[in-house]
C-alpha cells in the first residue's frame, strides 16, 4: 500500500528536479535529445497501458498498436484540414480531442475485448493479433471508399482516414504564451504531465479492489469467479482502461508528428511494446518504465553508436564487412533476440517480482518450528466480530428452514450421467456430509451448486431463491462460498490480498473511486484491510499476511483458502475434501474449526470428505452418492449401518473396524 | 471471361493456394497438438524453405527451365534437401527456444516464438535484402487445356497447378499413414493425448516432440519450395502473412486435427482467392482475420476438431 510505505523524499525530489531540469540542460549543452526523449515517453506510456492488460490481468495482447492507431486517427480525423474537420484550427480543439481519443480507444478496447471473453490463453492472444492486423488494413482502405451496387453508388470516393498517404498536417495544441510550433520543450512537458497523471492513476488502480480483481483473474480465473470476482466485467475493464492510455499517447503522437501514416501502427509496434513490458517485468510500473526507456535508448542511440564503433573497428582491422555494417538494420532482429533471452533467462523481467523460495536459513528455522509446534487450535474469541455481525442479521434460521434446497438435479456429460436426480437439503447451521467413491459425482455436484456447471434438469435454491443459471460470482455474492479439492489460491499474490479478493463482492469502489479515492473509498479500503487481518488472525495466519501465498505450507494454504471463502461473508460454505493430505493433528484442528463456524456463526456447511472419522463425527446428516445417484441419506449412525452404503463405499469390514478403534 | 469462367479460374487458384496453406497448417496443428504451443515462427520456416531451396537450385546450377531427367531426379532431390534443412532448423528452434520453457508459465514459449519469428525474418532480410527476390522459373509451365486437351478456353490451368497437387497430396497421404499406422505415429498421438501417461508407458516424449518439429519444419520447407516454383518470387516478410493464414486454416479445420488442417487450408485458399476477385485484394487480409476471430470465438474446436477450447 503506497501510503503505508515511508515516503523517501530525497530520491523523489531529485528525480523531479532532474525531470524538470533536463530539457533546459539539454538546451544549454546543445545536445538536442529532447525530441527523441519525448518520443520515447510516448512509447513508455503505451507500454504502461499494455501492462494493464498483460501484466495485471494476464491477457497476452498482440495487437495493442491498434489502440495507438485509434488514438492517433481520432486526433487526425477531428483536427486536420485534410479530412475537412470542422474542429481544425480552434485553440481548444487539441485539449478536447485527447479526451475524446481516450474515450474512443476505451470504447474500442471494450468492443475488441468482448469477443475475447469467451476464450483464454493463447487463443486470446491470436484474436488480439487478428484485430491488430484488421485495423491497419481498414485504415488503409478507408481513405477511398466507393460502394458500387450494380452502378448505384451510395458512397463514392469517401475519404475517412487519408488511406496510404495518411493524414498531414494535424493541428497542434494551443496555449497562451507557449510555443508548440518550433520548440520541443513544451511537448516534453506536456507528455511528462500526461505520463505522470497516467502513472498516478495506474498506481492507484493497482492498489485497489479493481487491481486485485485483475491479478486474481491472472492467477486463476475459475477460482476468482468462485470468489466473487466477475471475470467478464474485470477483463473488459482491463481492455478498456488499458486502451484509454493509448488514446492519450496516440493523439499526442499525431499532434507532435504532424502527420500519421498507417505503417506506424503495425504488428512490429505491438511487439516492441510487448518487449518493453516483458523486459521491464510484467506488472511492475517501474519495470515497464525502465524497460521502455532501455529499449528506445537502445533503438535510437546505442545501435547507431555501436554501428560507428564496429565500423571503426572494421576499418582499423581492415575487415570490409565490418567497416560497412549498419546495425540499425538489425533492430528487429535484436528485439526478437531480446524477447527470447529475457524469457529464457529471466522470465519475470528486470524488475518483476522475483519469485524465489525463502532463504535457506529461514527455511530451516521454519521447518523445525512447524515440526515441533502443534497445529493452531481455532479459538472462538478470535472469531472476527464483523463476521459475527455479518452472520447475525440472518441469525440462525428457525430449525427446519433450509438454507440450500436441491431437488432432482441432473447433469450429463455426453452419454454419462454424472449427477442424476439428486436431492439434498441443508438446514441453517447444519453440516451435511457428501460421501461416495471416487467418480461418484461429488465434485460435479459442487460445481452445479456453485454455478461452474449448469444443471440439465432440477432446481437449486438458496434461502428460497433459485441459483440455476447464475454465474459463479453472482452465486458467491448471494452467500455461497467454496474451497477446492486441489487448493486454488492466487499463488503470486500476498496472503492478505488473497483474503481481500474474497471481500471483493462486498466492496463497492468503482474505477473512478479507485483513482480519486474519496473518503468513502478510503474508509472502505481501510475497513476491508482490518477485516482481512482479523480473519487471518482467526485462522492463525496473522503473522504471514505479507507472505506470497504459494510460499505457505500445505496446512496454511488450506486454512488461507477457508479464510478467503469466509471473507465473502457466506451463508453456506462448500468444502471439497478440506482435510486431504493433512496429518491427524491438523485434521483435528480443521474439524474443530468447521464445528466452530457452525456453532458461532450459524454457518451451513456442505462437506466432501474421505476421512470417515471427520464426516461421521461432525455431520448432522450424510448423503451418499454412487455413479451420480443418491443411494442413501440419513444420520451418520444410519449411514454407518446402511448395507447399500457398506457395499458401495465403506466396505464390509468397516463396522468392525470402527468398533475396534 | 464469363462469370462462371472467372469462378472456375478463381477456384483453381484457391486449390493451389489452399494446398500450400494446408502444408504449413499441418506444422501448426501438429505442434499445437503435441505441446499446446502456437509456433509463431512456423510461417518463417516456410519462408526460409523458399530461400533455402533457391540456394540449392543455384548450387546445382539449375536456373533455367528443367526438363526430362532433371525433373525426375533434380527436383525430388531439391525437395528432399530443402525438407531436411528446414526440418532441422525447426528442431533447433525447439531445442533452443521452446524446450527450456516446457514447464514455464504458459505464455512464455509463445513470447519466445514471436521473438524467434522476428529473428528469422530479419535474418532473411539481411541475407536477401528488402526487395522481392526473383525465383528462377525452373518448372515448365504448359497450358493444359489448350496444349494437352486442345480445348479453346479462356481458363488458364497449367502444369504448375498440377505440380502443386502432385507434390502436396502424396505428402499429406504419407503423413496420414505415418501418424495412424506406424509405431512412431502412435507415440505422437499418445503424447498429444497425455504427455505424462505417454511417458509412464515408456514413450520417449522429448524425442517424439523433436520428431514432430522435424516433420512440421519439413512440410513447411516443401511448401516454401512449391511457393517458389509456382509464383517465382520470394519476400522476407512472406512468412508472417502466410503463417497467419495457415494458422487460420489450422484453427478453422480444428487445431490438433490433421485432416482438419488440410480442409481448413483448402477453405482459406478458396476464400482468399474469391475475396481477391469479388471484393478486393486490399480487404482479403481483413476478411481472413475476421474468419479467424469468428471461429475462435464461436467454434474453437473448428470444423473437424473435437478438442475442447484452450483452457489455459
Amino acid at each position: 500500500m503506497s501510503n503505508a510505505r515511508p515516503v523517501r523524499l530525497l530520491p523523489a525530489g531529485l528525480l523531479v528536479a532532474a525531470l524538470l531540469g533536463y530539457p533546459f540542460l539539454d538546451k544549454w549543452l546543445h545536445a538536442q535529445t529532447v525530441h527523441a526523449v519525448t518520443d520515447a515517453m510516448i512509447y513508455v506510456l503505451l507500454a504502461l497501458g499494455l501492462n494493464i492488460v498483460v501484466g495485471y490481468a494476464g491477457m497476452l495482447d498482440l495487437g495493442y498498436a491498434a489502440f495507438f492507431a485509434i488514438g492517433a486517427y481520432t486526433m487526425g480525423l477531428l483536427n486536420s484540414p485534410v479530412l475537412g474537420s470542422p474542429l481544425y484550427g480552434y485553440p481548444w480543439s487539441f485539449w478536447v480531442i485527447i479526451w475524446i481519443a481516450a474515450a474512443v480507444s476505451a470504447l474500442l478496447g471494450a468492443v475488441i475485448g468482448a469477443p475475447t471473453l469467451r476464450v483464454r490463453g493463447d487463443y486470446l492472444a491470436i484474436i488480439t493479433l487478428a484485430f491488430g492486423e484488421i485495423i491497419p488494413v481498414a485504415i488503409r482502405n478507408m481513405g477511398d471508399i466507393t460502394i458500387d451496387i450494380g452502378g448505384w453508388k451510395p458512397v463514392e470516393r469517401l475519404n475517412l482516414t487519408g488511406g496510404e498517404n495518411g493524414v498531414n498536417p494535424v493541428g497542434r495544441p494551443h496555449l497562451p504564451f507557449v510555443n508548440f510550433d518550433t520548440d520541443f520543450i513544451p511537448w516534453y512537458f506536456l507528455i511528462l504531465v500526461i505520463g505522470a497523471l497516467s502513472l498516478w492513476a495506474m498506481n492507484r488502480m493497482r492498489d485497489s479492489r479493481l487491481g486485485r480483481a485483475w491479478m486474481a483473474i491472472r492467477e486463476d480465473e475459475t477460482a476468482a469467479d468462485c470468489t466473487g470476482v466477475n471475470p467478464v466485467k474485470t477483463k473488459l475493464l482491463a481492455f478498456a482502461l488499458g486502451a484509454s492510455f493509448s488514446g492519450f499517447a496516440g493523439s499526442f503522437y499525431a499532434a507532435k508528428l504532424q502527420a500519421i501514416t498507417p505503417g506506424a501502427f503495425e504488428f512490429n509496434v505491438s511487439i516492441m511494446l510487448l518487449c518493453m513490458v516483458v523486459l521491464g517485468g510484467m506488472g511492475s510500473l517501474k519495470g515497464v518504465i525502465l524497460g521502455g526507456m532501455l529499449i528506445t535508448l537502445f533503438d535510437r542511440i546505442i545501435l547507431a553508436q555501436l554501428t560507428f564503433l564496429v565500423r571503426a573497428l572494421g576499418r582499423s582491422l581492415g575487415v570490409a564487412a565490418l567497416a560497412t555494417v549498419d546495425l540499425t538494420l538489425w533492430r528487429w532482429f535484436f528485439f526478437g533476440l531480446g524477447l527470447v533471452i529475457v524469457m529464457l533467462i529471466r522470465p519475470e523481467g528486470l524488475m518483476g517480482r522475483r519469485v524465489r523460495p525463502p532463504a535457506a536459513d529461514v527455511d530451516e528455522a521454519e521447518e523445525t518450528r512447524v515440526l515441533v509446534a502443534a497445529p493452531p487450535r481455532p479459538r472462538a474469541e478470535a472469531l472476527p466480530t464483523w463476521l459475527r455481525e455479518a452472520a447475525a442479521p440472518a441469525g440462525v434460521p428457525a430449525s427446519g428452514a433450509p438454507v440450500l434446497e436441491v431437488r432432482g438435479v441432473t447433469r450429463r456429460f455426453g452419454g454419462l450421467l454424472a449427477v442424476s436426480e439428486v436431492d439434498l437439503v441443508i438446514p441453517g447451521g447444519g453440516i451435511v456430509g457428501l460421501i461416495g467413491p471416487n467418480g461418484a459425482g461429488k465434485t460435479t455436484f459442487f460445481n452445479l451448486v456453485t454455478g461452474l456447471l449448469r444443471p440439465d434438469a432440477g432446481e437449486i435454491r438458496l434461502n428460497d431463491a433459485s441459483l440455476v443459471g447464475l454465474r459463479p460470482h453472482a452465486i458467491v455474492s448471494r452467500g455461497v462460498a467454496r474451497t477446492f479439492q486441489s487448493i486454488r489460491l492466487f499463488q503470486n499474490m500476498s496472503v492478505l490480498d488473497n483474503v481481500l479478493v474474497g471481500e471483493h463482492c462486498r466492496l463497492r469502489a468503482s474505477v473512478a473511486g479507485a483513482v480519486f479515492r474519496p473518503a468513502a473509498v478510503v474508509d472502505e479500503e481501510a475497513r476491508a484491510r482490518t477485516r482481512a487481518r482479523d480473519l487471518l488472525g482467526f485462522v492463525a495466519l496473522g503473522d504471514k499476511a505479507a507472505e506470497t501465498a504459494k510460499n505457505l505450507s500445505y496446512g496454511d494454504q488450506r486454512r488461507l483458502e477457508i479464510a478467503r471463502a469466509l471473507a465473502t461473508e457466506p451463508r453456506l460454505l462448500l468444502l471439497d475434501e478440506p482435510t486431504a493430505g493433512m496429518n491427524p493433528q491438523e485434521t483435528d484442528a480443521l474439524t474443530e474449526l468447521i464445528d466452530l463456524l457452525r456453532r458461532e456463526l450459524g454457518l451451513a456447511v456442505l462437506l466432501i470428505e474421505h476421512h470417515m472419522e471427520v464426516v461421521m463425527g461432525i455431520s448432522d446428516r450424510i448423503t451418499v452418492l454412487d455413479y451420480g445417484v443418491r443411494i442413501a441419506e440419513g444420520t451418520p449412525a444410519e449411514i454407518r449401518r446402511n448395507p447399500t452404503v457398506i457395499e458401495a463405499y465403506l466396505g464390509k469390514g468397516y463396522e468392525q473396524e470402527l468398533v475396534s478403534t | 471471361m464469363d462469370w462462371h469462367e472467372v469462378l472456375i479460374q478463381q477456384t483453381v487458384n484457391g486449390v493451389t493456394r489452399g494446398a500450400v496453406f494446408a502444408l504449413i497448417a499441418l506444422g501448426y496443428t501438429m505442434v499445437y497438438g503435441i505441446i499446446g504451443l502456437i509456433n509463431f515462427a512456423h510461417g518463417d520456416v516456410f519462408m526460409l524453405g523458399l530461400f533455402i531451396s533457391l540456394s540449392y537450385l543455384t548450387l546445382l546450377g539449375m536456373t533455367t527451365t528443367l526438363h526430362g531427367w532433371q525433373l525426375v531426379i533434380i527436383l525430388p532431390l531439391v525437395f528432399l534437401a530443402t525438407m531436411l534443412t528446414t526440418g532441422t532448423i525447426n528442431v533447433v528452434i525447439d531445442r533452443v527456444a521452446y524446450r527450456p520453457l516446457r514447464h514455464a508459465f504458459r505464455l512464455a514459449p509463445l513470447i519466445t516464438a514471436i521473438g524467434v519469428s522476428f529473428m528469422l525474418e530479419n535474418v532473411a532480410l539481411l541475407w536477401k535484402g528488402p526487395a522481392p527476390i526473383a525465383y528462377p522459373d525452373v518448372f515448365p509451365s504448359v497450358d493444359i487445356l489448350r496444349e494437352w486437351a486442345g480445348i479453346e478456353s479462356l481458363l488458364f490451368i497449367t502444369t504448375k497447378d498440377l505440380l502443386v497437387l502432385v507434390a502436396t497430396v502424396p505428402l499429406m497421404m504419407a503423413l496420414q499413414y505415418f501418424v495412424t499406422r506406424t509405431r512412431w505415429g502412435k507415440a505422437m498421438r499418445a503424447t498429444a493425448q497425455d504427455k505424462d501417461t505417454a511417458l509412464s508407458m515408456g514413450i520417449d516424449v522429448e524425442r517424439t516432440i523433436v520428431l514432430t518439429f522435424f516433420i512440421g519444419g519439413a512440410l513447411a520447407g516443401a511448401a516454401g519450395l512449391i511457393q517458389g516454383l509456382y509464383y517465382n518470387i520470394g519476400m522476407w516478410w512472406m512468412g508472417y502473412q502466410a503463417g497467419l493464414r495457415a494458422f487460420t486454416a489450422a484453427v478453422l479445420g480444428g487445431i490438433g486435427s490433421m485432416p482438419g488442417a488440410a480442409l481448413g487450408g483448402l477453405v482459406i485458399g478458396f476464400l482468399s482467392a474469391w475475396s481477391d476477385q469479388y471484393i478486393s485484394a486490399r480487404w482479403t487480409n481483413a476478411i481472413v482475420f475476421s474468419i479467424l476471430i469468428l471461429v475462435l470465438v464461436f467454434r474453437p474446436q473448428g470444423l473437424l476438431g473435437e478438442r475442447a477450447a484452450d483452457k489455459a
